[in-house]
């Protein structure tokens, strides 16, 4: 075969996949776009997760007539004009590349008009080609759509996610903007229904409040630190306010919303030993630098950036972090004005164990550890006798409680030997059977008044798709207009408890894993309401409550391991403790 | 610091103060008990920050002073002394105490009084005067019914609402609401909205003697804390800060069946239902049924697959449609326990609204409660 040059059309299809990858994608270049032409209102609207339709409407600058069809070719952009300003970029985009890339792959019309011009214009690209030019009457500023996005790329097209994944794409980086710029105003409209709004009047903890809620917005701390040219601001979570993904944390780098590793490491970083294992904060930061300190030129989408000093960044960051997180800390402060609640206002209802009981398990040489290590299944010293637990299934002997240790286990004579029981793996085991078995007899306590939660739009298309799935188990849950529901009843066993907790650390967990299979789905809210609404480590139960526990564990038909698969007991064998005692030689 | 004072009154002030103490806390002071001079009397305090409690006790004074003593050490050693004169003199240098009381001497190492944090003083002239025993009666027909749950603090309040005369205590965890009023002796023109924690109303419940026959409540401006002044004890509790749901919203104005029953056999049947019912969720049928020819009867089950199951009937005076209706027993134990009054009336619409259970003859207490759903 010949080499040959690309035709026009294919080599701009080519460099569209790397702008163009997904709809989510089309709406970051438009809107950045708008951001840039100093627009004050900003709307959204998409049909079909964007697949049909795509428009920004912006009231910016708008394109003068005469550079419209220039706008949309190739390399073509008023935001830059020497190799020698893009090491000093001021705008969010710069390359040129994004209406020429977006029209090569879908029909793409254009609207603009200037302040100055009397009429706008229209022109449409379909597939890249151009196909309409004319005057037309318009609003200032810019309305741009992208209609049958990828018609001509077959094979993206079926690479896209499913619809409601592709909208939550969508829902979160609109979400985000709306935060970093709170003095412009957003509205998205997904399928014609306004799913969420800001009012642009330039307070960032109101547009967090919409998003999350008015509680969550209280409690947000504020971070603010200037250090000669290099300013951090924004908005971090206290310890006591944690999720269980990195997801929410969130870094705009001069104006620009970026994803570097490194920077969330250093954020981590700053939270480090306060945090639970597994824990995550929730973080908004905006970095601003000279814009020679950092080279946006690195990702097509402009998702990564280099830094030119990267070390003195990251410790900047962890310093402005830590400093708020310090001012806020949770050990109670005396005034002489009176007292000071000592309430950690705990949103998530997670206790964290006392630091001194960790420090006794951590400690290698205590006895209870050296135990452990030879409890680990897989020595070679290993016999056939009953090692350490866990043993994969079947019922579990009669226990007799000894009693609670450290508030994290139980510990229980039987048989064979010692039962180390882990209270909360064992109460989510107990809880998650019960709740499995209900199906058919299903008890449900309806509350007084409904319990009203706030969702950001992510997060709440994901919950409207499982409310059928949540009403099997029990938890009767509407939508009660935009991003809002309504808790109705919850499962008669769960009548202690944050419903709303429950539900909004579901709506997490459905967020980590993409799907699920259906018939999989009851399972697994099941499994993780049952360890939100479990008794905590670092929990004390009275004695009742324990021995209850354990009659309980014991019906259990796989007593052994919690719904996710760790383990809840660890059995200290009469054989093994024998040995350990030097009462009988390890043959 | 030196001082006289009885034994007996001395144990007794510090089993008052002492339930306020924190001995898990990160400040060691807040172990500790303040033991100070007051004109003439001598002063105990405890608090964990958010609930505070001081007595006062007689007191032979011929120095003043004070220091904080670590409460289960001086507690324990005082309880242990016999019914005598307990003499304590605090050397200021060491902070240390020396504790008399018969052939004993104790000297007990404190902390120096002024880390201890200050306690407000209540504006007794600014505050509302109610009738202690009447006070504590309403306390016990709410407390049981707020949250136990940490995760929601509002709801680990009681909400207190003074105003047109009248104080009504509410509290609920979602499920239930128990709302207590009463007419104020004397007129009272402010107006308060307070959610103060179902735990410091226990313990004032729980402080006040015979002898105590009015207190004092005081709400200082912009402090958010509230003090319960009595005649020799005074209880600070901190206010829980949050939306309490509007529960007047909630009450039901109208029903369809009226069942009054004997408080008595009511409580008596749930309670043996409870056994078997406490097996599945607490839920039991109660089936409300109309006769035409005699007074009506309630047949109240309970099932538990492994245990067995459990049938009681009971007399009623049924007025209205009969129903079928589901409820966790423990809820009707609970506010069965804290009616005053030989009849109760249970008040139902349908089996998924809420129901009214209260007293006969007496219109200042109102229970609600969300029925179960069966699926």
């Amino acid at each position: 075969m010949h080499i040959q040059r690309l035709p026009d059309d294919v080599a701009s299809q080519i460099a569209a996949g790397e702008v163009v990858e997904r709809p989510a994608s089309v709406v970051k270049e438009l809107v950045e776009n708008a951001l840039d032409a100093g627009a004050s209102q900003i709307v959204i609207r998409i049909e079909q997760a964007g697949k049909s339709l795509i428009e920004v409407a912006d009231d910016g600058r708008g394109i003068p007539l005469e550079d419209l069809d220039l706008a949309v070719t190739k390399h073509a952009t008023s935001k830059l004009r020497t190799a020698e300003d893009l090491f000093h970029i001021q705008t969010l985009g710069f390359r040129g590349e994004a209406l020429a890339s977006i029209g090569s792959i879908s029909r793409l019309t254009l609207i603009s008009r200037t302040a100055e011009q009397k009429m706008g214009g229209k022109i449409i690209v379909d597939g890249g080609k151009l196909v309409l030019r004319e005057q037309i009457g318009a609003p200032v500023g810019t309305i741009i759509q992208v209609q049958n996005m990828f018609y001509n790329v077959p094979a993206r097209l079926k690479f896209l996610k499913r619809d409601s994944t592709e909208r939550q794409q969508i829902e979160n980086f609109i979400s985000r903007y709306a935060i970093a710029y709170p003095l412009i105003r957003f509205l998205l409209v997904v399928d014609g229904k306004n799913v969420f709004q800001t009012n642009g009047k330039g307070n960032q903890r109101e547009i967090v409040a919409q998003l999350y809620g008015i509680d969550l917005a209280r409690q947000m701390l504020e971070v603010n630190l200037e250090e000669d040219d290099l300013q951090i601001r924004g908005l971090i979570s206290p310890i006591s306010l944690t999720r269980s993904n990195r997801k929410e944390i969130t870094f705009f780098i001069n104006g620009r919303w970026v994803q570097d590793t490194p920077l969330i490491s250093a954020l981590l970083q700053a939270y480090h030993t306060l945090l639970m294992v597994g824990r995550y904060p929730m973080a908004v930061l905006f970095i601003e630098l000279p814009p020679e300190d950092v080279d946006v030129n690195v990702h097509p989408a402009k998702a990564e950036v280099r830094f030119r000093n990267p070390d003195r960044l990251f410790s900047t960051v962890q310093r402005a972090v830590r400093r708020a997180l310090m001012a806020h800390s949770p050990v109670p402060i005396m005034q002489s004005s009176g007292w000071q609640s000592p309430r950690l206002n705990s949103w998530e209802g997670e206790r964290i164990p006392d630091p001194a009981w960790q420090m006794q398990i951590q400690t290698p040489s205590g006895p209870l550890s050296s135990m452990d290590d030879t409890a680990m299944p897989g020595k070679p010293d290993e016999q056939s006798a009953p090692q350490a637990s866990p043993i994969p299934s079947g019922q579990i002997p009669l226990l007799r409680l000894i009693g609670q240790v450290g508030g994290v286990y139980l510990v229980a004579e039987g048989p064979d030997g010692i039962y180390l029981i882990d209270q909360h793996a064992a109460h989510e085991r107990v809880l998650f059977e019960k709740l499995m078995h209900q199906q058919g007899s299903l008890v449900m306590q309806p509350l007084l008044s409904p319990i009203v939660i706030h969702l950001p739009p992510a997060q709440s298309s994901l919950l409207a798709e499982q409310l059928v799935a949540l009403s099997h188990l029990g938890f009767q849950v509407d939508e009660f207009g935009t991003n809002t529901f309504r808790i109705h009843s919850i499962p008669a066993m769960f009548s202690t408890g944050d419903p709303a907790a429950a539900i909004r650390s579901l709506v997490e967990d459905f967020e980590e894993d993409e799907t699920p299979f259906q018939e999989e789905i009851e399972t697994k809210i099941a499994a993780r309401v049952c360890k939100r609404m479990a008794v905590k480590a670092g929990q004390a139960m009275a004695l009742e409550e324990q021995k209850a526990l354990i009659r309980e564990l014991e019906a259990c038909e796989s007593p052994r391991t919690c719904p996710h698969g760790r383990p809840t007991m660890i059995l200290l064998s009469v054989d093994l403790l024998e040995r350990q005692f030097g009462r009988r030689g390890s043959r | 610091m030196k001082v006289s004072v009885s034994q007996q009154q001395l144990a007794h002030g510090l089993g008052v103060v002492s339930r306020a103490v924190n001995p898990r806390s990160t400040l060691p002071v807040l172990g500790n008990i303040l033991i100070a001079t007051d004109e003439g009397r001598l002063r105990l305090s405890a608090t964990n920050l958010e609930l505070g409690i001081t007595c006062w006790i007689p007191a032979q004074i011929t120095e003043e002073g004070s220091v904080t003593m670590p409460a289960r050490t001086f507690t324990d050693l005082i309880s242990t002394f016999p019914n005598d004169t307990v003499v304590m003199n605090l050397d200021a240098r060491t902070q240390t105490m020396t504790v008399r009381c018969g052939f004993n001497s104790t000297d007990i190492k404190g902390i120096d009084a002024q880390e201890f944090p200050p306690i407000p003083v209540p504006d007794l002239s600014a505050g509302v005067t109610l009738n202690m025993a009447d006070f504590r009666e309403m306390i016990q027909q709410v407390v049981f019914a707020a949250s136990t749950d940490e995760t929601r603090p509002v709801l680990q309040g009681v909400m207190t609402t003074i105003a047109n005369n009248e104080v009504a205590l509410a509290a609920t965890d979602g499920f239930r609401i128990s709302i207590r009023k009463l007419p104020l002796a004397a007129p009272f023109e402010k107006t308060y909205n307070l959610i103060i924690p179902a735990r410091a109303l226990s313990e004032l419940a729980r402080i006040a003697v015979d002898g105590d026959q009015t207190l004092t409540m005081n709400v200082p401006p912009g402090r958010g804390q509230v003090i319960f002044h009595l005649k020799n004890t005074e209880v600070v509790s901190q206010l829980i800060d949050g939306n309490f749901p509007d529960y007047r919203a909630i009450i039901p104005r109208s029903f369809k069946t009226h069942t009054v029953l004997s408080r008595g056999e009511f409580l008596n049947a749930c309670k043996q239902a409870e056994i078997i019912a406490r097996e599945t969720n607490n839920v039991i049928r109660m089936e409300i049924k109309t006769n035409p020819d005699r007074p009506g009867e309630i047949k109240i089950s309970a099932q538990a697959e492994q245990t067995g199951s459990s049938d009681v009937n009971l007399d009623a005076n049924v007025d209205g449609e009969g129903i079928t209706i589901a409820f966790n027993v423990r809820f009707l134990r609970e506010v069965l326990d804290v009616v005053k009054t030989p009849s109760v009336v249970l008040e139902t619409n349908a089996h998924n609204t809420p129901a009214i259970l209260k007293p006969v003859g007496d219109d200042t207490f109102t229970h609600v409660i969300m029925p179960m759903h069966l699926g």
